[in-house]
């Protein structure tokens, strides 16, 4: 309930108009607000499709490298899958040379469905980095 | 569904430009005895190596699906290299 709305209920029930009126103020106030057309509210926003990286860099002067990459979010979902079938020998062994290059990260702990629920929020993902020479941007779309 | 045609484009430093679209269902059908052979060998080195060989044909296959609508540019002064999968 809005707060003009409200109002008019506290002027109902404190008697200083009637319920005629009340319902008068009540359709006015309905003609000010117009409903938003069926379905708008019901719409859900478009799920991004791809993630896209863009990186530009000037420093060379006339010779500009740029890179544009476009991946689809559903190839990142499916290579993150892939992950499952890394045998746990290959990840031991693989912690260990982690370890050795001073990343003590324990692969075994990451999880495939942890994974997959990073893939899902890149939806929000924006980076957007600017240097006076280059620029980085990558944001799905 | 498979990508069906792979599109590469490279500009060189003299300014020559090569486009090359790459049917990819007819192509497979024609290096089909050769994918056979690589199959066969995946499989083998799945089993070598104790990976699950449905699970990594499975996830092959999604690669295989998802790739349409990729796209790499890649422009470093007059060169230029484009990999686009429809």
């Amino acid at each position: 309930m809005n707060e003009q709305r409200r109002q008019i209920l506290e002027m109902l029930a404190e008697g200083k108009i009637t319920a005629d009126e009340a319902e008068r103020l009540i359709d006015a106030l309905e003609r000010e607000q117009p409903e938003p057309p069926p379905g708008a509210a019901l719409r859900p926003k478009a799920r991004p499709k791809y993630l896209r990286v863009l990186v530009e860099d000037n420093s060379g002067g006339e010779a500009a490298s740029r890179v544009n990459v476009r991946v689809p979010l559903q190839l990142l979902r499916a290579g993150v899958r892939l992950t499952s079938l890394v045998p746990p020998q290959a990840l031991t062994k693989l912690n260990a040379e982690l370890d050795k290059s001073g990343v003590p990260i324990d692969l075994t702990q990451l999880k495939p469905q942890q994974l997959e629920e990073l893939i899902e929020h890149l939806d929000e993902l924006t980076v957007d980095v600017d240097d006076a020479d280059s620029k980085v941007q990558v944001f799905c779309e | 569904m498979i990508p069906q045609l792979v599109t590469v484009r490279y500009r060189r430093l003299n300014g020559r430009r090569l486009w090359l679209p790459v049917p990819v269902l007819p192509v497979l059908l024609v290096l089909s005895p050769l994918l056979v052979l690589a199959v066969l060998g995946g499989l083998v080195a799945c089993l070598v190596t104790g990976v699950d060989p449905v699970g990594a044909l499975r996830g092959a296959g999604r690669l295989l699906w998802a790739l349409p609508g990729a796209r790499f540019e890649i422009q470093d002064g007059r060169t230029a290299v484009l990999v686009s999968v429809r």
